[in-house]
């Protein structure tokens, strides 16, 4: 399977380049560093420096994952490590509460691994909407991943019989692979900013249409930190596009940008959670689910449940979360003809609110 | 409505008489069937306060005349096992994908269709206690056995033991839904329809299947999904009439692709039984050997032993229901839904007009079903979903340009099993508007929104959302006016 994997990747490898070719750009192999506001260097593989000049240069260097400085941590990989293993983990360890941990813990125990997910919180996939959060990890351990909330990883320690692991409440694990995924961070230091003035990286350092506090010098995608998924980071640089080639100034709309979860079972969410909404609330808000075992599971007799969730505006009866960016209404959807049978038309038939959250007005605070 | 009409002094007799017609009534409303249509409006008309009563008659997976059950159609032999079966069968071709992702298969994989069969038959009894304990809990009255209309008000239930028991209502409301039709073939006695074909004993290694719409084309694909053989005749060029022509194309393509033989713009001739199975002739003198053949040629509504003739409700050449936009007949008091009425045969639209005509009758707030925009689907492998107009259906309503968007790959899984099977998906745009004409959603959607949305990486979905160029534009042409 890593075979095909690899033959894939390099399929896509190429197809961009060709585009790249396709599209008359001129493509160097080499780490480039910013020397001026219209200046870049690139040093090649075989050390030769050759500087070239632009009316303007962006940034989009992205980002690498993160090793927590854990006693043992050399023993540990990262995600890339684990989508090259030479041989399939049988006993996974995996820190983190994040996409990226939690995927990968349902990878290795879709395929059979034994796998333990030690994360901070009480629940993984902070940030995200808490009732979905609560449902991931019942369906992770239905699917027999042993969940170690409030956990962290206090050491790792080479064996013969693998990597030991000792946890933050003084258990032990030995482990084939032990994965961070702790999270990841951009791509600068070896940009040569600092000596530019580019100010990249702190919160809001680049403006809304990508720029740098440099004029010259602009930046996109997870180098700058904002939404860190590939959509977001193409509707970034097409805007950036636009907006210095095109003629036409774009800012990027960071609203209502869908994302999933690959776990298996998935999570996909689009808006704002329920605590996000009641938090941004100017009025009640409705609180639509339905959950349910679907139909092919009730065939094959897994016990997984699936929960579909709407939240609503009550005084707009504007879905905060809609697939679309056209403001529907619950209205639209309840009077939209469902497909049967599918999972979807769940979202078109909840006749019902689940529970109407009463707004609050917050005290004022004056910073 | 009268009363206001009237002077004060006869204002109470007119009440009185009123109120003495309206205890005359054993019901508020009189359901004939208890399928999805039947039960949505029974249902919601009692929460909207009326007293309900509902016939359907005794239940068993294959239909007839006389034989059907709480859940109907959907229920019991249509959608719901129709969905498992299919689930069944995709599997199939997912053992077979794996291999490219790893997984190796040391034994034989071998399908038990009765083991498939007895869980889609708990499944669908399970269903059934569920709509009875739904109007139950609705006190929908329900009655098993036979309803015909024996006035306007008056429906008369024959039950099981032959009794028949009459009871009166201010409305009755014709649910009895529709059945699979046989075409007069010599030896068609020895074909099934789909209520057989989703109860079979055994598995069948040989399937013919007659049809070319949707219910033909699905079973074509279970079967051939579980590892028989399957022979697909079929009357058009293409199957499934009526939808987008690029997309019948692809759906025969892939149908090809999974292994089904296709037969197309052939029919069947004669069946003749022989020790071996099922001897087929087709239109073309060919001779084909099956085990079991299938009639997926269409069906009729249930309308024939109602009694309407005698009380007066019209009917259509099809012999469908004739109703208003709000499901009411030429009879004040007699309404229908669903596929008695023949509009658009799909259970959420049985659901949306039921829930209409609650509304309208019982809940003061007249309210008219919409069929535009109804999405629907074919459950084939892979399947098709579509909503809104078809290329060739937007192209005879335009009033401008049409911009037709399309993406065709093939998809990521597939890349990696190695699978040649590609992915179509596409957008029909009225210039004019940029609304696309295929929206899956009420609100109007226009194509700016659709680009403006972020997708979600890696899926097929996001495909709707980057469709940056379009791939043909038909120009508009004024069409000549012919006055009829």
């Amino acid at each position: 399977m890593m075979k095909a994997q690899t033959d894939e990747i390099l399929r896509l490898n190429n197809i961009y380049k060709r585009l790249l070719a396709n599209a008359a750009v001129k493509l160097y192999e080499g780490e480039g560093r910013i020397v001026g506001p219209n200046e870049v260097e690139v040093r090649q593989i075989d050390g030769t420096k050759i500087s070239y000049t632009a009316k303007h240069i962006l940034i989009a260097t992205g980002s690498r994952a993160q090793k927590p400085n854990i006693p043992g941590h050399e023993l540990a990989i990262t995600s890339d490590e684990a989508l090259s293993l030479e041989d399939f983990p049988k006993r996974a360890i995996v820190l983190g509460g994040g996409y990226i941990a939690v995927e990968f813990a349902s990878i290795w125990r879709g395929m059979g691994a034994t796998v333990d997910l030690f994360f901070r919180k009480e629940l993984p996939l902070r940030g995200f909407d808490d009732e979905m959060r609560a449902l991931v990890a019942r369906n992770l351990e239905g699917r027999g991943i042993n969940l170690h909330p409030q956990t962290s990883l206090a050491e790792l320690i080479k064996t013969d019989d693998g990597i030991k692991v000792i946890s933050s409440h003084g258990e032990e694990f030995v482990a084939d692979v032990v994965l961070f995924a702790t999270g990841r961070i951009p791509n600068t230091k070896r940009l040569n900013l600092e000596a530019v003035g580019v100010e990249l990286d702190q919160a809001g350092a680049v403006d809304e249409y990508s720029r740098t506090n440099i004029p010259s010098i602009w930046a996109v995608g997870d180098a700058t930190n904002r939404i860190n998924l590939t959509p977001v980071a193409l509707m970034e640089a097409t805007c950036f596009a636009n907006t210095v080639f095109g003629g036409k100034p774009t800012k990027a709309d960071y609203t209502n940008v869908a994302c999933a979860v690959f776990c298996i079972p998935p999570l996909a969410v689009v808006g704002l959670s329920e605590e996000e909404a009641v938090e941004k609330a100017t009025g009640d808000i409705l609180v639509f689910t339905s959950g349910f075992n679907p139909m092919k599971n009730t065939i094959s007799g897994r016990q997984e449940k699936t929960l579909m969730k709407l939240i609503v505006d009550e005084k707009t009866d504007k879905g905060i979360a809609i697939a679309l960016k056209c403001g529907a209404t619950k209205a639209q959807f309840d009077s939209t003809v469902g497909i049967h049978p599918s999972s979807a038309e769940e979202f078109v038939t909840m006749r019902t609110v689940t529970r109407r959250i009463a707004y609050k007005a917050k005290p004022q605070t004056s910073l | 409505m009268g009363r206001k009409m009237l002077a004060d002094g006869e204002l109470d007799k007119a009440v009185a008489a009123e109120e003495a017609t309206e205890t005359h009534y054993d019901f508020d409303l009189f359901v004939i069937g208890a399928g999805s249509g039947g039960v949505r409006a029974a249902r919601f008309s009692a929460n909207n306060g009326a007293k309900v009563g509902i016939c359907e008659l005794p239940f068993h997976p294959i239909s007839s005349e006389e034989i059907g059950g709480v859940g109907g159609t959907c229920v019991i032999r249509g959608c719901v096992p129709k969905k498992i079966l299919v689930y069944g069968a995709t599997y199939g071709g997912e053992l077979e994908d794996a291999r490219n992702y790893g997984w190796e298969i040391n034994e034989n994989v071998d399908f038990t269709w009765k083991k498939l069969l007895q869980k889609k038959t708990d499944e669908i009894l399970r269903l059934n206690n569920i709509y009875k304990r739904l109007l139950a809990n609705a006190a929908v009255k329900l009655y098993e056995g036979e309803g015909r209309i024996v006035g306007p008000n008056e429906v008369e239930v024959r039950q099981i033991d032959g009794t028949k028991i009459s009871y009166t209502a201010k409305h009755i409301l014709i649910a009895t839904g529709s059945r699979a039709q046989k075409p007069n073939i010599p030896g068609h006695e020895l074909a099934i329809t789909s209520d057989e074909a989703l109860s079979l004993e055994e598995f069948p290694k040989r399937a013919v299947v007659l049809g070319g719409g949707y219910i033909a084309v699905e079973f074509a694909s279970i079967w051939r999904g579980m590892g028989g053989t399957v022979d697909l005749f079929f009357r058009k060029e293409l199957p499934l009439r009526g939808f987008d022509d690029e997309m019948r194309a692809l759906v025969a393509r892939n149908l090809e692709g999974r292994g089904v033989n296709l037969h197309p713009q052939t029919s069947l001739t004669q069946l003749i039984k022989t020790d071996d199975g099922i001897k087929v002739i087709s239109s073309h003198g060919e001779e084909f050997m099956a085990d079991v053949v299938l009639f997926a040629t269409g069906r009729n509504p249930n309308t024939k032993r109602l009694n309407l003739e005698a009380v007066g409700v019209e009917l259509d050449q099809a012999g469908a229901v004739k109703v208003d936009e709000y499901s009411r007949t030429n009879i004040p008091s007699i309404w229908a839904v669903g596929d008695a009425t023949n509009r658009i045969n799909l259970t959420p639209v049985a659901l949306m007009e039921a829930t209409c005509f609650a509304n309208t009758v019982f809940g003061g707030k007249p309210t008219k079903a919409d069929y535009s925009n109804v999405a629907c689907a074919v459950f084939c492998i892979p399947p098709l979903a579509v909503v809104g107009l078809s290329e060739e259906e937007a192209v005879e309503k335009a009033t401008g340009d049409i911009l037709v968007f399309t993406s065709g790959f093939n998809p990521m899984k597939n890349t990696i099993s190695g699978r040649q099977e590609k992915s179509l998906m596409k957008l029909i745009v009225d210039e004019q508007t940029d609304k696309g004409i295929a929206i899956a959603l009420k609100c109007g959607a226009t194509k700016a929104q659709f680009d403006s949305t972020v997708g979600i990486h890696p899926s097929s979905a996001e495909e709707f959302v980057t469709m940056r160029t379009v791939t043909r534009r038909i120009a508009y042409k004024a069409k000549p006016k012919t006055s009829l």
